[in-house]
């Protein structure tokens, strides 16, 4: 009789019990290791991607030239600064001659002095051919021995010979100078053509050693990017293709451009592929060379093929696929990825169809055991 | 048969099951407690499944990556590469530094990843919970949903901002820091230039020095300054081994040829349980029994107290002819219905307050059972004391004189 | 079995040894035939007290011999093995104050002894509420010790000490905290019961009311007992 009517005491401690213990079956089963995973599905399309490739470059100047004197010497005067637009031939400074001036002067005189000696030269040659005549003529009278007529050629030839070592002093001499005069007009630093004055290396006053770079002149209208791909993910890349250029600084923006060109060399260290960038339209302000660029470059677009996420690819037992659903059961199924494009969208090769389901999210790594429990965001994140 | 304990109880339930509460909490924390250990050990354990390398390939000599700094040239993957057994190899770089967004920065494991094949290239995130694994070389991140970051935001690491394009859950670094996946160039990079004024005053340093800058040599500065602000240095290499190959032999050839040293995932695991969260496991093994025996000091008091409630009536049992054993029994049953909504309160505490933690705090059943099984032997224990004392009780007692 | 009751001779009780021994009880006689209620009255000191408690089976004597029914308890040192088992089937007890368990409602108060002993629930709950009916309380069986009055109390008390049909019942002060009427209705149950069940019931007992309607009296004074024979006035 008691049993079959549970008093007021019992139901309530039921009341407290019975909650407590459903609590308990539940936090036992939906949490911890035995709780079932929470994933998101989604299905395989098939559709086209366009893939693309993304790499970072500087802005460099195609043409850069760095100018400098060719002997070691003191920067008389340097007139440009940075930033200074110079045209070509127009004289930027000059180094200091020290005594090159005195060296020419020195050359100049040099040079008269075998005008002179070669006047005299001249003027032996004459008279020894005039002796020679003579004593030739004289010769068939009998007035002068076979011996002083003899004696008279070997004079002119020696004269004759004279004349031509004087001649080539003074075109020696001739070279000197000019040599000395070229080397002066050497010591001015003048523009290879036009552009603007990037770096001004030195002041007057300092002495610079041969080959080192006074001021720099870049040609800011051949600014290019030059850009580094990574070698495992630029498949694809040709000269001519398309290209969105976004510059550090102007974040936001992105400046049309086209490959030029790839580099025959790749980076060996750093794995990297270098290609070149041109601007379609050169942007103003002029980007500073040497700013950091962000390259997209557009691949042709692929035909249509079924396509994952990149986040539904998952490694098991050492191979590439992706947990499939069917019939509510999950399976491994390895797969064979094509290309990709920069939104994380892969082709599928092979092992999938279109129309799949697939686990896109997991809230944690899955297994062939698991028990998962579809949802349609993975908890904490938000919407 | 009739149950003294389950009358007692029924009949003052409500102080008996608020005693279970107060007790479930305590068991509660304790649970917890063991919760925060199976975390740190799971968090080591999260941190190599994650990377999903079969052998790490270190410095030599050194415990790294996680434990001990180790740093390799970038190019000593493609000889290890070249070992037979050995299917793929990726750099990984390990930097835990504060990762900045807006106003506010959030500590992290910052991990550069090699560019490889999603999917089976080691050290790529293995699941993501939304958004998509990075497909840009630069610049993109995959954050940890623990580091707080959305989709989409934009985050600072060193010098350069990243885009968090995907987020991941349950990828932490042995001391559970919340990691953050990036390439691993940007990596290498975050890792050497600090930040522009160090950058600046390395250059200037460098250009102080007469060796280097040298008016004779035109272009040594330059070299010099460019050399020192690369940084060809990864942490590890991981490898993955072909079906086949068991993991000792590859470890110890590549032990042997490339000079390195080489851990496998058990000998990982090893460090990291056994080195790394050593000392903070055995100061949660302290707590762990010092909570034991705050339980049980409770739970005797508990019992003890609601015995000597009844001391009278259990005089009266005794006098009326009851068995010891009837009387022992009761006690004892309490002590065990009183642990058992204490370990049920418990329990369920735990598993709801498991998540506001800061740190992963994770519930293995084993545990609970373990819990469950040292409850009630507590229990038992602490009830031998009421039970002696009731079964000490005269029974003249009841009969007044 | 039945027909002896309970039966003591020379029984001695000394507490403590040496120079601090102290004899509570000197050498008592008593007997008590079956359905017969005598009283036992004595002053405090007088070892009343301890011999309830020798009566009760909770101490043993010092000397002396015991009999209930045809079964020795005690015999000059000797003593049965199991004093709880004797208590629970042989000797019913009814206290000054009732001492009911709190956490039992009436009924299961009344039927736990058997129902520990195993007998069936269902069947013990029939037996004690046979009791009930019995002392005309049946109406309070579902109701906690604590929602009843005092003589409810002891008379649910009684219905306890009587269930396991003991022999002897040991009533100490079973009326003190009852009023005259009240009182005199629990003494009338006892003998009631005491015909009923043919149970010999010792009332030990200092209430001045409730003395004249014993047949005979044991007094106890100093350990030692002296039999009279009481008024038995018809109640």
């Amino acid at each position: 009789m008691k049993s079959l009517f549970p008093s007021g005491r019992t139901l309530g401690l039921l009341a407290v019990l019975v909650p407590l213990l459903a609590l308990f079956i539940y936090v036992g089963l939906r949490s911890g290791p035995l709780a079932p995973v929470a994933v998101t599905l989604t299905t395989v399309e098939s559709r086209a991607i366009t893939p693309a490739l993304f790499g970072i470059g500087t802005v460099e100047a195609r043409y850069t030239y760095n100018i400098g004197p060719t002997q070691a010497g003191r920067i008389k005067y340097l007139d440009v600064h940075v930033g200074d637009w110079v045209k070509a031939g127009q004289v930027l400074g000059e180094m200091e001659p020290v005594d090159l001036d005195d060296r020419v002067r020195s050359q100049e005189f040099a040079y008269r002095r075998a005008e002179a000696a070669l006047r005299e030269a001249e003027a032996r040659q004459a008279y020894a051919q005039s002796q020679a005549r003579r004593y030739e003529q004289l010769l068939p009278a009998r007035l002068a021995s076979e011996e002083a007529v003899a004696t008279r050629r070997q004079e002119l030839q020696i004269a004759n010979a004279a004349l031509s070592a004087a001649r080539e002093d003074l075109s020696r001499a001739r070279s000197d100078r000019d040599a000395l005069v070229a080397q002066r007009s050497n010591l001015r630093l003048i523009a290879p053509a036009d552009g603007v004055i990037a770096v001004r290396d030195a002041d007057p006053g300092t002495t610079m050693v041969a080959g080192q770079s006074v001021v720099e002149i870049i040609d800011p209208t051949s600014l290019w990017v030059n850009v580094r791909f990574d070698q495992i993910s630029a498949l694809g890349l040709a000269s001519g293709l398309s290209a969105h250029v976004v510059l550090r600084s102007r974040e936001g923006a992105a400046l049309q451009g086209r490959v030029l060109r790839i580099e025959p060399k790749a980076d060996v260290v750093t794995e990297e592929m270098l290609a070149k960038v041109v601007f379609d339209v050169m942007p103003q302000p002029l980007p500073p060379v040497g700013e950091l660029a962000e390259v997209t470059i557009d691949l042709r677009e692929l035909a249509s093929a079924p396509v994952i996420p990149n986040a539904a690819i998952r490694r098991n037992g050492g191979k590439a696929g992706v947990w499939r659903i069917a019939d509510g059961a999950l399976s491994f199924t390895p797969i064979t990825l094509g290309a990709s494009d920069l939104h994380g969208h892969v082709q599928v090769l092979g092992g999938l169809e279109a129309g799949d389901q697939v686990v896109l999210y997991s809230e944690k790594a899955l297994a062939t055991h698991s028990r998962i429990h579809v949802v349609e965001r993975i908890a904490g994140v938000a919407p | 048969m009739i149950s003294l304990a389950g009358r007692d109880i029924l009949h003052s339930w409500g102080k008996f099951v608020f005693t279970g509460i107060g007790l479930g909490l305590l068991i509660g924390v304790t649970l917890v407690m063991a919760g925060v250990y199976r975390g740190m050990v799971d968090d080591g354990k999260a941190l190599l499944d994650n990377s999903g390398a079969d052998l790490w390939v270190v410095q030599k000599d050194t415990l790294g990556p996680y434990a001990e700094s180790s740093s390799l040239n970038d190019d000593i993957y493609r000889g290890v590469l070249a070992m037979p057994g050995v299917l793929r190899a990726a750099n990984v770089t390990y930097l835990t530094m504060q990762v900045r967004k807006g106003g506010h920065d959030v500590r992290a494991m910052v991990v550069g990843i090699a560019p490889g094949k999603i999917g089976i290239t080691p050290g790529w995130p293995p699941y993501l919970v939304a958004g998509r694994q990075m497909t840009r070389g630069h610049y993109e991140a995959v954050a940890d949903i623990a580091t707080g970051f959305a989709l989409g935001e934009r985050i600072q690491i060193r010098r350069n901002t990243f885009t968090v394009v995907g987020l991941t859950r349950r990828m932490v670094s042995s001391s559970g820091d919340p990691m953050i996946f990036i390439a691993l160039k940007d990596a290498q990079e975050a890792q050497f230039l600090k930040d522009n004024d160090a950058i600046w005053q390395s250059r200037r340093r460098t250009e102080a020095n007469p060796a280097f800058n040298r008016p004779s040599v035109p272009g040594l500065l330059d070299a010099v300054i460019a050399s020192q602000s690369s940084n060809a240095f990864v942490n590890a290499v991981l490898v993955t081994l072909e079906p086949g190959h068991a993991a000792d032999e590859v470890a110890e050839s590549i032990r042997r040829w490339k000079r390195l040293t080489v851990y496998t995932r058990a000998q990982m695991e090893d460090i990291l349980v056994g080195k790394l969260i050593a000392s903070s496991a055995k100061q949660i093994a302290m707590f762990l029994v010092i909570l034991a025996f705050v339980s049980a000091a409770i739970v005797a008091f508990i019992i003890y107290t609601l015995t000597m409630d009844k001391i009278r009536e259990i005089a009266v049992l005794k006098l009326i002819g009851t068995r010891n054993r009837t009387i022992a029994a009761m006690i004892l049953q309490q002590a065990l219905a009183l642990g058992v909504i204490g370990f049920v309160v418990g329990k369920i505490t735990a598993t709801y307050a498991a998540p506001l933690f800061p740190k992963y705090v994770l519930l293995v059943p084993a545990d609970s059972i373990a819990g469950f099984v040292a409850v009630l032997l507590i229990c038992v224990l602490s009830s031998i004391i009421a039970i002696r004392m009731a079964l000490k009780v005269d029974p003249a007692e009841a009969i007044g004189g | 079995m039945r027909g002896k009751g309970i039966r003591i001779e020379g029984l001695k009780k000394r507490y403590g040894t040496g120079d601090t021994a102290v004899d509570a009880l000197k050498g008592v006689d008593m007997q008590v035939a079956p359905g017969e209620v005598v009283g036992l009255i004595g002053p405090s000191g007088s070892g009343k007290s301890t011999l309830l408690k020798c009566l009760g089976a909770v101490i043993d004597p010092t000397a002396g011999r015991m009999t209930l029914g045809d079964e020795v308890i005690f015999d000059d040192g000797w003593k049965v093995r199991d004093l709880r088992a004797l208590r629970r089937d042989k000797i019913g007890f009814v206290f000054q104050a009732p001492y009911l368990i709190p956490f039992l409602d009436v009924i299961d108060n009344v039927a736990l002894l058997p129902m520990l002993a195993g007998v069936p629930n269902a069947e013990a709950r029939q037996h004690a509420l046979d009791l009930l009916v019995a002392l005309d309380v049946q109406h309070r069986a579902k109701a906690m010790p604590s929602q009843l009055s005092g003589g409810e109390q002891q008379r649910v008390a009684i219905a306890r000490g009587l269930v396991n049909r003991p022999p002897v019942i040991l009533a100490d002060e079973p009326t003190a905290p009852l009023d005259s009427e009240r009182a005199m209705a629990v003494i009338r149950i006892l003998n009631d019961m005491a015909r009923k069940y043919e149970t010999a019931i010792i009332v030990v007992t200092h209430d001045e009311k409730i003395i004249p309607t014993f047949k005979r009296i044991y007094h106890i004074r100093d350990g030692v007992t002296f039999e009279e024979a009481g008024e038995g006035r018809a109640l």
